[in-house]
């Protein structure tokens, strides 16, 4: 018979566990007593997920005014603020796994093409194309601005934005040195005439003040900058089409900009302390401009207050296009969701509200896709922050004249690919000491041409999104 | 003063200047929470005025952590964040002790298969699994509640096996022999004797495990659908514009969510440096 196992010494907590140990273990403790007796609320009704925090408050009202209305549980609109990475993983997630997600979901635009990568009957999102046709809403909105929104035809979300491109410049810099900015027609004017600005204002031999906010690296610039130039990145069946002299001549000049002799661009990033840092100072003259941008600056850039105007974009060529597009967000309802009548109903309910246009251009200066609005009062009050100018309105001249966007699942892939072309020219140039456009171009071709036999191949390999074979 | 004293002057020295360096972003985050949005930018830690220093001491404000309890949700996700970091790591810890335990000292058919499938696991990217555990927890019911979370970390594959080589140089198995002669049970064994000595390496993991939960950012949006629900990770970033910072709130949040895993750090930091440099000196 064994004897009975006895410890010599008496073990006290800590012999087991260290302090730090035995803390976390009562912190669980407590803090899930404090969880239990507090348990998150249930919310009946439909979910709604937006990205933006400043929708929040936007929609507050207009969603207010809808539960009022609709008093049943079930119709009651639940929004929820989600990290866009997080919405966009949830939203694959359910995708493949066939799980359900909220009943409307916000997507921004590169998001939502995503959705798009399979057979148009299975998009998580419903085809809303009969809906608009039926309601006559076609006509009501900004033509371009649907298009990031349809694939293969069909319409799967509404236009939350427009999003048109100004160029917003160091007005009080500009008019000190006695510039009319008028004469600029052209990104080449835009360089002819504001090149004095560029200045050694410390003596140390190397400028502090550049012209524009641009970098090979910001590809969010890059992009805009393509298409205000008239760039398609497919074709209207969704082949690639990159390798194209147009993008060449572009990419070309823009490594001009960016290194070289005549180089005007400085890395200046937005939404960042030190990008916003250089803008106070002067570093940078102008910045390319969306609606949104313009109320970014304006939220959290207080110390610009008075010193900026906006312009029209300079041209790529005389008598081209002066503006282009940034960003974009829609309303999409999700296939999963029951009801999708009620949903759809929601969707006009907020887009179509005044109250709404004019809440997100008080907080955001985005201005709405809807055309009756466009007469709105608010969008026609001069702004203190522009000097005076009459931001809404300005950007309304614009809102037609917005480039349209192909919605590729492919998108992004494609726009990486170009960053990478962008980045060897620029490499190409350095080595080679050569700083024309005209004489870049050959090389920017030849790794366009790379990269097209690249996207092509790696497009080649999604056996659900196939674009039909070339004529 | 002797000699070997003044020959540790420059170590010290030294190791004051890398101190005060390493702490410049921490002073920064602290005058930043401290400051309006119109002073953020004029200086770089306290704003500059007529003050004793030359520095504006009236504009400091406590305005940003007063808001940051009245306008948002703060407390309520510093209880979730406490919750599920603790009640995570608590369990995971000893769950992963117990496995390692079981692939080290036990022997049964299959040992070695199972510990090359633990192995295996340490390799699988962890956004792969997101769409099939998304779905688990759909059908299992679990999505939209904390089970949901902390279920799937108790047990990771890098806990175990972390446990598994801990214990193997550890526990001598004469110990465990002779527990067993004198009758002890299998779990007597590993409370009494196992888990004391690989304590270092507990204080660890504990460590590890609860700022992964802590930090968790991505997670707790994907599981959990309420935003009462979220955790202090969420709700930090939800102070984040779209496209624009208020730092100071930023700032005065970040402080809020690090003090407690910094007084824990501190709590444990012999056992997390003892536990990870264990095995590091031959003896």
């Amino acid at each position: 018979m064994p004897r009975p196992f006895r410890l010599r010494r008496r073990p006290t907590p800590t012999s087991f566990l260290p302090t730090g140990a035995w803390i976390v273990v009562l912190v669980g403790v407590v803090s899930s007593a404090v969880f239990l007796s507090w348990p998150p609320t249930e919310r009946p009704g439909r979910e709604f997920w937006i990205f933006s925090n400043q929708r929040l408050t936007d929609y507050e009202s207009a969603i207010a005014d809808w539960n009022r209305d609709h008093p049943d549980a079930r119709d009651q609109i639940n929004i929820t603020l989600l990290h866009l990475s997080a919405l966009e993983r949830r939203m694959m997630a359910a995708a493949t796994a066939d799980a359900p997600i909220a009943d409307l979901v916000e997507g921004e635009r590169d998001l939502v093409a995503r959705v798009f990568a399979g057979p148009i009957e299975e998009v998580g999102f419903v085809d809303l194309t009969d809906r608009i046709a039926a309601e006559n809403l076609l006509d009501q909105f900004n033509a371009p601005s649907l298009s990031p929104w349809i694939s293969r035809g069909r319409i799967f979300g509404l236009p939350h934005d427009v999003h048109p491109c100004l160029l917003g410049y160091r007005s009080d810099i500009v008019e000190a040195a006695g510039i009319d900015v008028s004469q600029i027609e052209t990104w080449d004017d835009f360089y002819r005439v504001l090149g004095p600005l560029i200045a050694d204002l410390d003596g140390d031999g190397r400028p502090d003040r550049y012209l524009l906010n641009y970098w090979e690296n910001q590809r969010d610039q890059t992009q805009a900058l393509l298409l205000q130039a008239g760039s398609q990145f497919f074709d209207d069946a969704g082949h690639v089409t990159v390798d194209h002299a147009l993008n060449a001549r572009v990419l070309a000049r823009l490594v001009t900009w960016v290194t070289g002799p005549n180089r005007f661009c400085v890395d200046a990033p937005e939404f960042t302390a030190g990008g916003d840092q250089m803008r106070l100072e002067g570093t940078v003259i102008a910045s390319i401009m969306p609606d949104w941008l313009a109320g970014t600056w304006k939220n959290y850039i207080p110390g610009l207050a008075g010193k900026v105007k906006l312009m029209r974009l300079p041209a790529w060529e005389p008598g081209g296009r002066r503006t282009s597009v940034w960003g974009g967000t829609c309303l999409s309802i999700t296939t999963t969701a029951p009801d999708p009548e009620k949903s759809w109903a929601f969707a006009k309910h907020l887009y179509f509200s005044p109250q709404v246009a004019e809440g997100l251009f008080r907080s955001t200066a985005t201005i709405s896709p809807v055309k009756a609005m466009w007469s709105r009062p608010f969008y026609h009050e001069p702004d203190p922050f522009f000097s005076g100018q009459k931001v809404g309105a300005r950007y309304i001249r614009e809102a037609p004249f917005v480039p349209e966007r192909a919605s590729s699942p492919f998108n992004t892939m494609v726009m990486d690919r170009l960053m990478v072309v962008l980045i060897d020219l620029k490499a190409h140039a350095l080595e080679h000491q050569r700083f024309d456009p005209i004489a870049l171009e050959p090389e920017a071709r030849r790794l366009l041409a790379a990269a097209q036999a690249d996207l092509e191949a790696r497009v080649g390999r999604n056996v659900l999104y196939r674009p039909p074979p070339s004529p | 003063m002797t000699p070997r004293r003044a020959a540790l002057i420059p170590v010290y020295v030294a190791l004051i200047f890398f101190a005060v360096i390493t702490l410049i972003p921490f002073i920064w985050m602290i005058t930043s929470a401290l400051k309006t949005p119109e002073d953020y930018f004029t200086s770089f830690f306290l704003p500059r005025g007529e003050g004793w220093g030359g520095i504006a001491w009236e504009r400091l404000t406590a305005d940003n952590f007063r808001r940051l309890f009245r306008e948002f949700p703060i407390g309520r996700a510093m209880v979730n964040s406490c919750m599920l970091a603790s009640v995570t790591s608590t369990l995971a810890t000893f769950i992963c002790a117990m496995g390692g335990y079981g692939l080290a000292k036990f022997s049964f058919r299959g040992r070695t298969w199972l510990t090359s499938l633990v192995l295996g696991a340490l390799i699988i990217p962890g956004p792969l699994l997101i769409a099939p555990s998304y779905q688990l927890l759909w059908q299992l019911g679990l999505l939209n509640s904390y089970a949901g979370l902390i279920l799937p970390a108790i047990a990771p594959a890098f806990g175990v096996f972390l446990f598994r080589q801990a214990m193997l140089n550890a526990v001598p198995p004469e110990l465990l022999e002779a527990a067993r002669i004198d009758g002890a049970g299998e779990f007597r064994i590993f409370f009494t004797i196992v888990i004391p000595l690989v304590r270092p390496m507990i204080g660890a993991f504990l460590l590890i495990t609860f700022l992964g939960a802590w930090n968790n950012f991505i997670g707790p949006q994907i599981a959990l659908q309420s935003p009462e629900a979220f955790p202090l990770s969420v709700a930090i970033n939800n102070l984040r514009g779209l496209h624009g910072t208020e730092y100071g709130l930023i700032m005065s949040g970040t402080l809020v969510s690090i003090a407690p895993v910094m007084c824990l750090f501190l709590l444990l930091q012999r056992d997390f440096i003892s536990g990870l440099t264990s095995g590091a000196v031959k003896g």
